[in-house]
Formats: structure tokens, C-alpha cells, sequence
């Protein structure tokens, strides 16, 4: 190489981030923007300084100022991962008149100082780390941002009270919703509980009229009993395919009278809504206060259905609404940005074969409970036994089944304390049974929930602190004969303790819903390994997901309470607010674009683009990438036999280079060596 | 409303003394595999499933908050490990996944070679029980019951006749020493060489 070669073409900056002591602390930052200075100015590195915090205003300043004075063409920030702070650095060389993708922000923090303990060979790895940031910046091209339009609409899924209550928001600032419920009526979980805690009021009373007002709302489309089976295209544009299951009621001419339930002969136990213990028609609402008031026909139970007589409904139906011809339907909606709310499961309690549910009568879960103290339940709000009339004298309440258990599921269900706490209030209240609670640890963290407690414990329930071992009909001493009896560790005790009580309620745990990896598919969103879908950042973007476009509220995101949900889904839709207002959406220059000369039709990458991003021309026998759809993902990248694509800001160049830097081989050595681990 | 039947002593009050913060640690590391007790919520699953916890002067999750508290002494003493019929529901139901039924092998060795916990009654009888299978091959109730309890008991002798008559004839348990077992020499073989390959 001659010396002509070498010089250096770009200017090139690098910052190194103490972070406080997450970086400093491990890597010897001074030692490595010193040797950046010594050891790559042939690469054009012509300043090289550390900072406590570069993220901070006057860190940003330095790097802003720097590229002025010293007319700096690239900058490598050396720092956090780039999720956390890539837009930072490139909006500060924005600022700085530079485009912002000649910045590289190289993670020297989770890739390097959080996972090593070794000072030393942490050191040299940022060194390494920061040479292959410098040689990649160079071969980095001026990109401008992407400019499409956001559809004013906007999708959410699940009619729970996260998905109302968005809905409501969104409806309000006057842009349409579609609401998808896949029940015949939105309300979710919160229409089947009895009070709510910590002020008790009716779940019904405070829930219903939002529901009113989601019906009436010019804004929004209500599509119930109807899923979503597809989705297509990308932030600002999504096209929606939703299938609406057939009810058999014409809507246009139902009034909700009532008459076809009424009159309809058979009876199907309602094991959804009234969780097992009442009755519903094939034809029904849930429950009175549904929205829409209009029934369906279940056509698994229907009479007609199975044997094709019958009609009850359609002969006494004063508005002929009834039509047993309906079929499904496939709409496609077009929107801008999508929420799910689709809410949780319980946990199957007959998996904890200990505690009995479902073999011994008087084991209750807490969704039973619910219906049970409920007026407008099975039994008039009567808390009785299973046989319908007794009312028990002693109710034993467990708390975390299924819930804080490696044998089923390891994280805590977060309303489980509260609800349990408000069941032993309903108890008192309405029988004056003693009333026991059987707890690990009391979680109360929220507004009034201690106070709560308190007025629980002064009520007069019996705090045994102990996971509860076995609840069994088997009698051992005087007493327990005829009884459930509840054996625990009072661990506070010290002691093992039967408890005999006429009644337990098993206060069961939240799930993920069934199916809710198959829902992230759909919405190409990720889920933890729980099966909870996993937010942009857990604590400072709680409702956003890393898809673009596509936002999480309510339990879907993990176990909360009603006012946790309410609170994200009005954050939900605040930012999707934001982003209709700004009527266009920038999205990242990051696109994989094919060179057609180069194509040899092979389609390989046709199908193996996750967004369908690639169309093929027929007639030129060549591929060609919408960069609209593109994510920039780089799989046809990497899959091309011919090297026909590339992915810009991920060049061959680019990567290859980094590599070399990575290695060191940029510092005029000739063979690969890497950075030099002392022995230690 | 039936009173919940109370089924042991509670442990003495008063300030710990001797705390020992390495004994967690020590209990961890001579188990063998992973125990996972540290990670012990204190939930009392394993004292409420045990179905010796009547006899056990403190529960299994009392003894591992005193491992935590370093009251080596007292859980030497402690008669719970002793207890232990390896039943496994703990170690079953534990939401934790400690290995509780292993951690309480553990503590026996510990016991035995301590001072405090070696001379016990407790030990005794799983001494007397090794040595009559090291002999016959099999165990031997009716020799046991009246070897630990004329060394230990003596008074209590005439109070179990009662159970001792039961043994002969309800059980149909013989009087005699049972007849050893074929390849009594191979048995002796097979635990000499696993004494030697666990050093205990």
C-alpha cells in the first residue's frame, strides 16, 4: 500500500461513554479513547474523548461541537446498546448539520462492561470493539428518512375494559375505531365480577356505562363475536382481514326484546360467563346489560342446528330477526395503527391436584365466586354451598394458587392479594361466616389497597401466613368429619394446623391467553416465554411494542388490575394519537433493495420475506423490493445466491469492514490477531 | 367452630446465639446436585404437607430459616431430619423446587458427625436400623424397636407392650431374627464400596 492509499478520506470522531461507573467501572475508559487517538488516526479518527454521561445535554453539545471545529464527516459513539440511545447520537449530529446515519453508536455497555468481569480484557475488547465501529462508519452513506402517511384509523382488539377505554380515547379526539371482540358482547372479564376493590363499588355499575357509550359512539365500529385472522402491511398502513362469525340475527332489525331466549327450549350451561354455575338459552346475550343488546345463536347447542327442527326463536321473533342462513363474513379494514387488549385466561385450577377443585364439591375458584356474590348471578348474590342452599358457617380463602409456583407458573398474579382480601370482605358481609385468608406475603402496593387490608384484618378475618399444602374431605380428629379441612404451615407459628371449613375459594392465577403466541404471529409482535407479549421497554415505553404501529394494554402485557388496564389503554391510545396528528410517519432508511442485473429470478427471497415485501416481475423474470413494506430485516440479504441484494446501512462493505476492525486487522497488520488477552 | 388442633411444642424464644453465616452455604455444598435452598420463600408448603411435622420439633421450613439465621446448634439438635420418612411431597409440592427431602440426608450427616446431634437418640435408631440391614440383609422391626428401646427407654418399656403384642400378632411379625438374605457377602461388598465413594 502506498502512503497515498492510507490517508485517510473521513473525519471521524469517537465518544466514549463512562455511563457513571456501568461502563467505567469495568473498562478503563480513559485507556481506550487514548488509544483511539494514538492507534486510529490512519482510519481518520482525529478526536478521541470519554465523558461521564455522553447522553446528557452537555455530552451531546461536546460531540455537537467537536464536529463543527474540527469538521468532523463521521462520529462512533462507544456507549449503551443502540436501542436505548442510537436516535439520541444521530439526532445530536443532526443538530450538528451531519447526516444522522454517519453516527455508529457501538455497544461497549451490555456487549461488554455488564457481561465481563475482567478489567482488563474488558478493556482491550472495547478497544476492539470501537476499531470495528470506526472502520464500518467510514463505508456509512447519507440516508434520508422515509415519508409515508398514516391512516386516521385505528384497530383494537379485546372489548375489555383496556380495549374500551382506548377506544373511548381515541373515539373522543374524533378518529375512527374498529373494535373487535371475539364474545358476543365487549365488557371482558370486568362484566362478571361483583365489587371491585379497594372501594367496592358494583363492577357493573361503573363498567356498563362505558360500555353504553362505546355502542353509541359515531367513531366506532363495534364488530363482535369476530376475530382478526390477518394482518397485512405495516405502521400507517395496515390492511386488517377480520372474520365475523355468524349470529343468524339480522342486527338491522333485532331490538333486543328478549323473546327468542325466552322462548328457546334448550338450556346449555353457561360455562363462560356465569363460569360454570348458571344456565344460559342456545340463543343469548351474557349477560342483560350487553353491548350490542342483539343475541346469537350458538350453533354447536342450537336445536335446529343439531337436528333441524325447532325455529322457536324464529316463529315467536316479533320483528323476524332470527335467519338461519347467515353465514360468515370476511371484512378487510384498512388502519394506521393497532392495539391488542385481549386480555388473560385463568389458571386451571385442577392442575394443583392437592387443593381438590373439581373433585371436592366445596372448592370454589375465585371467577365462581364472583358469579356467586354477584345479584345479578346464578344464585341472586347468595353465597352458598354447591348444593344451592347452605350457607357456609367457615370459608377458607387461598391465596397464589398456580401463581408464584415453578410447578406452574413462577410470577406473581398481581390482583390475587386484593381480590382475596375483598372476597373475605363479600363473605362477612353477607354471611358472617370466620373467614380465613391463607397467604405467602401480603401484596398491597397501590393508592387505598393497605388501607384495604387493614380494614379486612379489623373486620376480623383470620391471617394464616402459610402456602396452603392440601385441602381434603378426609377426617383425622373431632371436628373435621363432614368439613374441608385446609392443612398448612402457620408459619408464623411454627406449626402444622387442619383447619375445617364448609367452603374454600381457590384464588386462581392469570394466564396468558390459549392462544396468545398465535396472536403475536398475527400481529408480528414477540411474547416472554410466559406467554405475556413483551413491551418496547418494560418501563419507560410500557405499551409500545418493538413492531412499529402495533401497541399492548391491559393484561395481555402481564397481570394487572382494573386500574393498571384503564391506565394503558389510555396510554395506548395517547400515542397513537400523537401519531395520527403528525399525519406521516418517517420510518428508517433501512431497506434491502435488489440489483435486477444481478437477479436471476431465483425467487428464494420471494417467500422468505417475513413482511412480503418483494413483488417479482413476470415479464423481466427479476425480484423487486417494496421499500414501503421492507423492514430492513435483512433475511433476503443473507439468503441471495447471487449477491444481488443489499441492504443499505448493512453493506457487504460495511459488515466485512467491521469485521477487519473488530479484529484489528485495520492496523496494518496482516494476519488476523485478536486483541491481545493478558494472562491474569 | 372447631378449634384447629395444635400439633407440637413451639420452639423456645430468645435471642439466637452463634450465628453462623456460613452453615446455608455448608448445606448447599455438601448436598449433592443443586438443592436450591437459597432460594427458600419461607412459604411453609413442606411443613404443611409433612405427614411427620406432629413429631418434628420444628418444621423443615423453620430449620431453614434457622440455617439462614446460623443457629448451627439448635439444628443439630433438632430431631426434624431425623423425622423424615422420605415421603417426597415437600420436594414434590415445593413451589420453589428445593430439593427438601435430600437437604434433610444432608442434615443427618451433618448431625451425626457433630457433637450435639451424634450422641442423640435420633441417630441412634438409624445406627441400630443400619446395622441390623448390615446384617440380615433386611430390616428387623421387632429387634429394632427392642434394641433402641431397652438402650434408651427402658421405663417405657411396660407402657408398649400393648403395640409390641400388636407387632406379633396383628402384623404377623416375627420374633426371631429374620434369615439373611443370599449374597450377604456381595451386600457387604456393595456398601463398603459405597461408603468409601461417598466418605461417610
Amino acid at each position: 500500500m502506498s502512503a497515498e492509499e492510507k490517508k485517510p478520506k473521513e473525519r471521524v470522531g469517537v465518544y466514549v461513554c463512562h455511563c457513571g461507573t456501568n461502563i467505567a467501572g469495568v473498562v478503563n475508559v480513559g485507556e481506550v479513547s487514548k488509544w483511539a487517538s494514538d492507534n486510529l488516526s490512519d482510519e481518520g479518527v482525529v478526536v478521541a474523548r470519554d465523558y461521564k454521561f455522553m447522553c446528557s445535554s452537555l455530552g451531546q453539545e461536546l460531540i455537537q461541537k467537536d464536529i463543527k471545529e474540527q469538521k468532523l464527516t463521521r462520529v462512533v459513539v462507544a456507549a449503551c446498546s443502540p436501542h436505548l440511545h442510537e436516535k439520541t447520537f444521530r439526532n445530536a449530529c443532526k443538530g450538528a448539520d451531519l447526516n444522522p446515519y454517519l453516527c455508529e453508536l457501538v455497544s461497549i455497555r451490555e456487549q461488554d462492561s455488564w457481561v465481563h468481569t475482567d478489567k482488563i480484557a474488558a478493556t482491550e475488547k472495547a478497544k476492539a470493539i470501537i476499531s470495528g465501529g470506526v472502520a464500518r462508519v467510514i463505508h456509512h452513506e447519507p440516508l434520508e428518512p422515509l415519508h409515508v402517511p398514516i391512516h386516521p384509523a385505528t384497530l383494537i382488539v379485546g372489548g375489555g375494559i383496556a380495549g374500551i377505554q382506548a377506544a373511548l380515547e381515541i373515539a373522543d379526539a374524533g378518529f375512527p375505531v374498529y373494535l373487535v371482540e371475539r364474545e358476543p358482547s365487549i365488557g371482558g372479564h370486568m362484566a362478571q365480577f361483583d365489587k371491585t376493590f379497594p372501594t367496592l363499588d358494583c363492577s357493573a355499575c361503573i363498567l356498563t356505562p362505558k360500555m353504553v357509550d362505546v355502542g353509541n359512539h359515531k367513531n366506532i365500529t363495534m364488530l363482535t363475536y369476530s376475530e382478526v385472522q390477518k394482518v397485512d402491511g405495516y405502521v400507517g398502513n395496515f390492511a386488517v382481514t377480520i372474520k365475523k362469525r355468524a349470529r343468524y340475527i339480522k342486527t338491522e332489525d333485532c331490538t333486543g326484546c328478549g323473546i327468542c331466549w325466552e322462548k328457546c327450549p334448550k338450556k346449555v350451561i353457561d360455562d363462560h360467563f356465569e363460569a360454570g354455575l348458571g344456565y344460559r338459552k342456545a340463543v343469548y346475550t351474557p349477560f342483560p346489560q350487553a353491548v350490542p343488546k342483539y343475541p346469537v345463536i350458538d350453533d354447536i347447542n342450537c336445536t335446529y342446528f343439531v337436528k333441524g327442527t325447532c325455529k322457536a326463536c324464529e316463529k315467536f321473533c316479533p320483528t323476524n330477526a332470527i335467519d338461519f342462513n347467515q353465514k360468515d363474513e370476511i371484512l378487510t379494514v384498512e388502519v394506521g395503527n393497532i392495539i391488542l387488549a385481549t386480555g388473560w385466561d385463568l389458571f386451571d385450577a385442577r392442575r394443583v391436584p392437592n387443593y381438590g377443585y373439581g373433585r371436592l364439591a366445596n372448592v370454589f375458584t375465585n371467577m365462581e365466586f364472583e358469579r356467586l356474590s354477584n345479584s345479578a348471578g346464578p344464585t341472586g348474590g347468595n353465597i352458598v354451598l354447591r348444593d344451592g342452599k347452605t350457607t357456609p358457617k367457615s370459608v377458607g380463602i387461598v391465596h397464589c394458587v398456580g401463581s408464584r409456583d415453578k410447578n406452574y407458573n413462577n410470577y406473581c398474579s398481581a390482583i390475587c392479594c386484593m381480590q382475596s382480601l375483598k372476597f373475605a370482605h363479600l363473605v362477612h358481609e353477607k354471611t358472617g361466616a370466620t373467614v380465613y385468608n391463607f397467604y405467602i406475603d401480603i401484596r398491597t402496593p397501590a393508592k387505598a389497597y393497605d388501607e384495604f387490608y387493614q380494614r379486612i384484618i379489623e373486620e376480623g378475618t383470620l391471617f394464616v401466613r402459610g402456602k396452603v399444602a392440601e385441602i381434603t374431605d378426609a377426617a383425622r380428629n373431632p371436628g373435621e368429619e363432614g368439613k374441608l379441612i385446609v392443612q398448612v404451615e402457620d408459619t408464623l407459628v411454627g406449626k402444622q394446623r387442619r383447619i375445617p371449613v364448609d367452603m374454600v375459594i381457590l384464588s386462581a392465577g392469570l394466564e396468558p391467553r390459549y392462544d396468545s403466541k398465535a396472536l403475536a404471529k398475527t400481529f408480528g409482535i414477540s411474547c416472554s416465554a410466559d406467554g405475556w407479549f413483551i413491551e418496547r421497554h418494560p418501563k419507560l415505553d410500557p405499551v409500545a411494542t418493538m413492531t412499529e404501529g402495533v401497541y399492548i394494554a391491559g393484561c395481555v402485557q402481564g397481570p394487572k388490575d382494573i386500574p393498571a388496564s384503564v391506565v394503558q389503554g389510555a396510554a395506548a391510545a395517547a400515542r397513537i394519537l400523537g401519531k395520527i396528528q403528525q399525519k406521516e410517519i418517517a420510518l428508517e432508511p433501512v431497506r434491502a433493495t435488489i440489483n435486477e442485473e444481478q437477479c436471476s429470478g431465483c425467487r428464494i427471497c420471494n417467500t422468505l420475506c417475513p413482511f412480503n415485501a418483494i413483488l417479482f416481475h413476470e415479464d423481466r423474470m427479476v425480484s423487486e423490493v417494496n421499500p414501503a413494506l421492507c423492514q430492513g430485516c435483512g433475511t433476503c440479504v443473507a439468503a441471495c445466491p447471487a449477491g444481488a441484494i443489499a441492504g443499505t446501512g448493512f453493506s457487504n462493505e460495511q459488515i466485512l469492514s467491521q469485521i477487519d476492525g473488530l479484529l484489528l486487522l485495520n492496523l496494518n497488520k496482516k494476519e488476523a490477531v485478536p486483541a491481545v488477552l493478558p494472562q491474569v | 367452630m372447631t378449634e384447629p388442633v395444635i400439633v407440637s411444642d413451639p420452639p423456645s424464644a430468645g435471642p439466637v446465639k452463634h450465628e453462623d453465616l456460613k452453615l446455608l452455604q455448608e448445606v448447599i455444598l455438601r448436598t449433592p446436585g443443586d438443592p436450591g435452598l437459597e432460594m427458600c420463600i419461607q412459604c411453609g408448603t413442606c411443613g404443611g404437607s409433612c405427614p411427620s411435622a406432629s413429631a418434628m420439633d420444628h418444621t423443615p421450613r423453620a430449620i431453614f430459616a434457622m440455617l439462614r439465621a446460623g443457629m448451627r446448634e439448635d439444628v443439630m439438635k433438632s430431631n426434624t431430619p431425623w423425622m423424615c420418612v422420605s415421603c417426597y411431597y415437600c420436594t414434590v409440592r415445593c413451589p420453589q423446587e428445593i430439593h427438601i427431602t435430600d437437604v434433610m440426608y444432608t442434615l443427618k450427616n451433618m448431625s451425626l458427625e457433630s457433637k450435639v446431634g451424634g450422641n442423640s437418640t435420633a441417630s441412634d435408631f438409624s445406627k441400630t436400623f443400619i446395622s441390623l440391614v448390615e446384617n440380615y440383609g433386611r430390616s428387623f422391626e421387632i429387634g429394632l424397636a427392642g434394641f433402641h428401646n431397652v438402650k434408651h427407654f427402658i421405663t417405657r418399656l411396660p407402657s408398649m407392650t400393648p403395640m409390641a403384642i400388636g407387632m406379633l400378632t396383628k402384623k404377623g411379625m416375627s420374633p426371631f431374627p429374620p434369615k439373611r438374605i443370599k449374597g450377604m457377602d456381595q451386600l457387604k461388598k456393595i456398601l463398603k464400596r459405597a461408603k468409601e465413594l461417598e466418605a461417610v
